[in-house]
């Protein structure tokens, strides 16, 4: 164990211990502990395997941003785990990823040995291409290797309950270190509503690590006083034009607040040298958080390479902690008044130094530093390399807010260097480098955001600008730049940990001419792992500098994408909840024990266990089918004849009250979009139907032009609020006796009439039309009585032989009478004279109307295909969709329906067919997954062609 | 021939909620009243035992739709329901308005069409200091009560169907979505105001909370 | 893309809540040739700047209305009901009469 004394402020709770499973192995932990910091405190260094090589990987960042330390949590993990910021919770099984058989003893380590020829960028693109007749067991291979961690294999284990929130602001402020505590602060303090999204287990951010936390607690305190709401653990994904998605344990918070700020700081960055990833090699903030909020001793002797002053506070902390610092390699060649300090302490400090190679073999052992300019090594014996590679502002989500970066030459890094309107920074991200200057932009930025809600009074004012111009003048930053790579020459100098890219790979991805930094990005990898760019960003940048001779302004950096931070897809997903209509008979259907499927939006009956036999009853006695789901518009007004003249092809001004017209709706391109009938139910009303498909689309499609041309025209969609019941067959009419007073003979209640009459004591609209090509009565009523109706019908047909029957039957039924199916049997081509409809386009009609002048067009020049009707002499059924061949054998067309029909006891369908073939008895070829079919063209119905049965 | 066919009138026939099924399965106790087989109590009764969330089916309550011009509509402002005569009178459009709870007494006239839509729309009522939180769960509409103070009507998305809010007290929020999609809206709020604790109350519980109320 | 719009009855939503209606353009008043009507039909401007659109309000009030927006940033100028007297942009302008300068 190497656990400390206690630390003040440690977020350990030593009174209470808790245990878990590591690969199988019991590791003792305390409340408040992560995972890595239990793992290390019980001596463990190699906490992974990396991607490509398997090289051993230890802690490093101990913030959750580099991706040394992913590992599995009870199965689920992968890219979203990270040990070291991971809380232990009793009893847990942590698993390690991406090393097989185990973590010590990893087979493919070789790729490392082995390495050089087999592992350049692009190795699997050079290698795995060729023999072609290999790359099902490549691929095997492959998926084995790619990828950390595994996914569970069955549904029930890999789902949990995650959901969204919503959540309105006035503010967000991003980030809850010292400036997001004073911005939330300052915005809530006057009156705004303000959300706090902070990442950290605790808000405080760079604050939790030191020893001495100013005024944090009572800064906290405040804020949550002033009425702001934290969101804990709550990591920003991204910045979605104002709105945020925070990810806080299994909620998605989606955060719309009218003013930003964000407080995300910096990052700190690594150095590029030979052996950088042994694990022992730690970042100076890692160590300092694993000694203050852990009390574990990252080791016993350090060496530390730093560019700033971080690494010399580092240096002070540790040997505070009982660390002995053998040496510290501070890159700047000036020794500060800091440096002087930690010498007179006893601290070897080797100015303009750095370190160039970490050796090892399980974990650090030796590091070498060496002085910038030239000059002769030092080796020291050491098991920690502690370094500080300066930093880079955490900006991605201000970035994506659309604030811009530039290259600040001073700081050797893209700082932010402009903002959008209503988004603010503070904090380190902004550039304030001291716990001082922090909490002053903080208070800075909540006010501005305060104010520019119109919050606020003389006094904020002049306190904001008290604090701008005491901010407007930055002392300039005490760093040195490191160099792009050390020590190049004596082992691998990783530039990207995630995907095992080295400084070697990116001066061969130039050389094989990906010199853009997002060309190297996607051929080398590099920025594209889990760490997204946080560790491996500015290096990549410095080095494809220097090998290309470009300024780091003009190399650029990479587009920041969210999410980021890893997240798992179903936190993305949130419940899985999918809309679905229903009809207000579906319970009767569920009775029933029908088929059900989706139908667009709708859950529909498809059938009740036999399709042809429901569709062969419906010919011999009577059907029931439930067709609420048809699209239904009430159009009133004093316009509403002349509106739907202008809609349709055809004509309704001069339709009759109480009569029923076919209408076909057309684009302007004269192509069909949707159909249906209209009855006119008095002078200025009429009750349109539309596919079932079709009703939103049309509704929005009649509004459209309704707000265009401003007719006196009252819409209102009727679509849900109306069932309706299509009775239908040689019965149909005597059921209908048994539950209405009303006179159903052929003489009072003819083809194509519309009648109001009460059913089973309920007020309804009674279209009798014949889609199904039966005497057929379609009845419409309040939804609230669908189980009513349906109920009656069906107690009164049942001694008639009534039954239920479903869309596959009416589908089989529809097909026996050539009605076509919108969008089954026409696509975004179909004109309606290719429909064989010509005679419901009325190009006589006095006024204009959409889709005239194409369908003026193509009245006159053909439209080269046709819809008709085929049968097959055979009995085969082609698959919907076939290729129709004409004469040379070339796609011609495409059959577009297909069914055995019961009463006939053929195959009947439907094709588009060149023109040339349209004609009874014309023979066309049918290419059908590798089978060549003959069928026999026939444009009349097949049942009852000429409609006698329908109309009597 | 008139549109009388759309009108939900009490005769002989039960009219039934699109929420029936699943508020049988969570123990709906039902009762025919005014021709509506309403859910009039759940299990145990009272006021949801005390929930810090409850939702009641209230699809019955009657809804009219008035189009015609601004004038004949009369005054109406937007995003603010009035109650009058025992319903809220919504304005929707510049020459739409919905009138929800009682038929209004208006006939249809030249510049005025009356048209009866109590079936286009099913209707919830959520209840208690956790309803907000509870559509924050499925609706993005900000019912902050800065943003949406008591009767304001807010028509938007909810559980990624259009629907329509009214804040008609502190705690207490009416919402109309699709009739057709009453079985989905029925599970996406008891998902979200179960696992906040919630259940369903039955119409005479939810009169017990507005009597509370008042 | 997840931007506000304020529909000119419901106020200020979710683009979510919207149907998009696609760029203003005039319909022929008089019959066109077939290329100016194909060019009405299937040729859009696409610009990439300050657009004017129709949007729906689909999960709301469904009322079509007019929008001007910066396509490259999603900024809305502002929106307003057709013949509301809106205050027609620079994009109003441009709009194309029958395919205009898309010919």
């Amino acid at each position: 164990m190497s656990r400390l004394n206690p630390q003040s402020g440690e977020r350990i709770d030593r009174t209470k211990t808790i245990s878990f499973t590591f690969d199988g192995k019991k590791v003792e932990a305390y409340e408040g502990d992560t995972i890595g910091s239990a793992l290390y405190a019980a001596g463990r260094r190699t906490f992974g395997r990396s991607f490509k090589y398997h090289r051993r990987r230890g802690l490093m960042c101990v913030a959750g941003q580099c991706p040394n330390c992913i590992c599995a949590v009870d199965g689920v993990g992968g890219g979203g785990v990270r040990a070291c910021i991971e809380p232990v919770r009793e009893g847990i099984t942590v698993t390690h990823v991406n090393a097989a058989p185990s973590l010590e003893f990893d087979a493919m380590r070789a790729t490392d040995i082995a390495g050089g020829p087999f592992t350049p960028p692009g190795f699997y693109y050079k290698t795995f291409i060729r023999p072609r007749r290999l790359w099902p067991l490549y691929e095997k291979i492959l998926r084995n290797a790619a990828g950390l961690g595994k996914l569970r294999r069955s549904q029930p284990e890999r789902e949990w309950r995650t959901e969204y929130r919503r959540r309105h602001a006035d503010v967000l402020v991003t980030g809850g270190g010292v400036a997001g505590l004073a911005a939330a602060l300052a915005a809530a303090r006057l009156g705004a509503d303000v959300v706090l999204a902070d990442e950290g287990a605790e808000p405080g951010g760079q604050q939790l690590i030191e020893s001495e936390r100013q005024g944090l607690a009572a800064l906290v305190a405040d804020v949550r006083d002033a009425g702001v709401e934290i969101i804990d653990k709550g990591s920003a994904l991204g910045y979605f034009d104002g709105l945020v998605a925070v990810w806080q344990r299994d909620t998605l918070h989606q955060v719309r607040a009218g003013r930003h700020v964000f407080a995300t700081g910096v990052i700190e960055q690594p150095l590029v040298f030979a052996g950088n990833d042994l694990p022992g090699v730690m970042l100076a903030g890692g160590a300092r958080r694993l000694v203050s909020l852990y009390a574990v001793s990252p080791g016993r002797r350090a060496v530390v390479a730093t560019t700033s002053d971080r690494g010399l506070h580092a240096a002070q902390a540790l040997r505070a902690a009982g660390v002995q610092i053998v040496a510290v390699a501070d890159l700047r060649p000036e020794t500060g008044a800091l440096a002087q300090q930690l010498r007179s302490e006893g601290i070897p400090v080797f100015s303009g130094h750095t370190v160039i190679e970490a050796r090892g073999s399980k974990a650090v052992e030796e590091a070498i530093i060496q002085p910038v300019v030239g000059g002769s090594e030092h080796a020291f014996e050491c098991d920690l390399v502690v370094v500080s590679g300066g930093t880079i502002p955490a900006s991605s989500l201000l970035l994506q807010a659309g604030a811009r970066s530039a290259y600040d030459a001073g700081r050797g890094h893209f700082a932010v260097s402009e903002l959008p309107a209503n988004v603010f920074a503070a904090g380190e991200v902004a550039g304030a480098d001291t716990d001082l200057a922090a909490a002053a932009s903080g208070e800075l930025a909540g006010l501005r955001a305060a104010h520019a809600l119109g919050l606020g009074d003389d006094t904020s004012a002049a306190r904001e600008a008290e604090l701008a111009s005491s901010l407007a003048e930055p002392a300039a930053p005490d760093l040195a730049v490191a160099p792009p790579v050390s020590g190049s020459g004596r082992g691998k100098c990783f530039a990207c940990l995630c995907e095992d890219v080295t400084a070697k790979d990116v001066h061969l991805s130039i050389e094989e001419g990906y010199d853009s930094i997002e060309l190297a990005k996607r051929y080398t990898t590099v920025t594209m792992g889990p760490c997204q760019g946080r560790m491996c960003q500015l290096p990549s940048v410095r080095l494809m500098a220097q090998e290309t001779g470009q300024g780091l302004e003009q190399v650029g950096v990479t587009t920041a994408r969210p999410p980021w931070v890893s997240v798992p897809m179903g936190i993305l997903g949130g419940r899985p909840v999918e809309p679905a209509k229903r009809s207000s008979i579906h319970e009767r259907h569920r009775a029933l024990k029908a088929t059900i499927k989706w139908a667009g939006d709708w859950r529909r009956a498809y059938d009740y266990g036999d399709p042809e036999g429901e569709a062969l009853n419906v010919n011999r006695a009577a059907g029931l089918i439930d067709v609420s789901t048809l699209g239904k518009l009430i159009v009133r007004g004093a316009d509403a004849g002349e509106f739907l003249d202008r809609l349709y092809p055809n004509r309704f001004s001069n339709l009759k009250p109480g009569r029923i017209r076919y209408g076909v709706i057309s684009s302007d391109a004269g192509r069909i979009v949707d159909d249906g009938t209209i009855c006119r139910i008095d002078e200025d009303s009429f009750y349109v139907t539309t596919t079932s498909s079709g009703a939103g689309a049309m509704e929005e499609w009649f509004s459209w032009w309704l707000a265009d041309w401003g007719d006196r025209v009252n819409l209102t969609d009727v679509t849900q609020g109306v069932g309706a019941v299509n009775l239908a067959g040689p019965r149909a009419r005597e059921i209908m006796a048994a539950v209405t007073d009303l006179d159903c003979s052929n003489e009072a209640f003819a083809y194509l009439d519309g009648k109001q009459a009460q059913i089973a004591g309920v007020q309804c609209l009674i279209l009798r039309i014949g889609f199904v090509g039966e005497v057929g009565y379609e009845i419409h009523f309040p939804a609230a009585y669908g189980q009513h109706i349906w109920d009656a019908l069906m107690e009164a047909g049942a001694p008639l032989g009534l039954r239920p029957f479903g869309l596959e039957p009416q589908r089989i039924l529809r097909l026996q009478k050539l009605h076509i199916l919108v969008g089954q049997d026409t696509d975004s081509e179909s004109t309606p004279f290719g429909a064989a409809m010509p005679w419901i386009v009325k190009l006589d009609k006095e006024q204009d109307f959409i889709g005239k002048w194409a369908l003026e067009h193509y009245s006159q020049h053909g439209a080269g295909v046709a819809l008709v009707g085929f049968t097959m002499p055979n009995g085969d059924v082609p698959t919907e969709g076939a290729v129709v061949l004409d004469a040379q054998g070339t796609p011609a067309g495409q059959v577009t329906s297909s069914r055995h029909s019961p009463v006939l006891d053929r195959t009947i369908g439907m094709a588009w067919v060149p023109e040339a073939f349209a004609e009874d008895g014309a023979q066309i070829t049918i290419s059908d997954e590798g089978r060549t079919l003959t069928a026999e063209i026939q444009t009349k119905p097949f049942y009852d062609p000429e409609g006698e049965v329908l109309r009597s | 021939m008139s549109l009388d066919f759309l009108r939900v009138d009490a005769g002989e026939a039960v009219a039934h909620s699109p929420m029936e099924a699943p508020a049988r399965v969570a123990g709906a106790r039902f009762e025919v009243r005014d021709g509506w087989n309403v859910a009039v109590e759940f299990g145990l009764g009272g006021t949801g035992s005390g929930a810090q969330v409850s939702w009641a089916d209230v699809s019955h309550l009657a809804k009219v739709e008035l189009q015609g011009s601004a004038d004949a509509i009369g005054e109406l402002p937007f995003g603010t329901a009035v109650r009058r005569d025992e319903a809220w009178w919504c304005r929707l459009t510049q020459t739409r308005a919905l009138v929800i709870g009682r038929r209004p007494e208006l006939a249809d006239a030249d510049d005025l069409n009356v048209v009866d839509v109590t079936c286009n729309f099913a209707a919830l009522t959520l209840v208690g200091p956790l309803a907000r939180e509870t559509f924050a769960r499925f609706c993005a509409l900000d019912l902050r009560p800065q943003v949406t103070p008591v009767a304001a009507l807010r028509p938007g998305s909810i559980g990624r169907q259009p629907g329509l809010v009214i804040r008609e007290d502190e705690d207490r929020y009416l919402f109309l979505f699709g009739w057709a999609t009453g079985e989905y809206m029925w599970s996406v709020v008891a998902d979200a105001a179960g696992h906040l604790g919630g259940g369903p109350i039955g119409v005479d519980a939810l009169r017990e909370v507005a009597a509370a109320h008042a | 893309m997840s931007f506000l719009l304020e529909c000119p009855n419901c106020g200020v939503r979710e683009v979510t809540d919207f149907g998009f209606g696609g760029e203003v353009s005039a319909r022929p008043k008089s019959r066109p040739s077939f290329r100016e009507l194909n060019t009405y039909n299937y040729f859009r401007r696409n610009v990439a700047g300050v657009q004017r659109e129709w949007w729906f309000h689909r999960s709301g009030c469904r009322a079509w209305f007019i929008a001007e927006r910066d396509t490259t940033t999603n900024d809305v100028k502002f929106t307003a009901l057709p013949g509301s007297g809106d205050p027609g942009g620079e994009a109003a302008k441009a709009a194309p009469e029958a395919g205009g300068d898309l010919l």
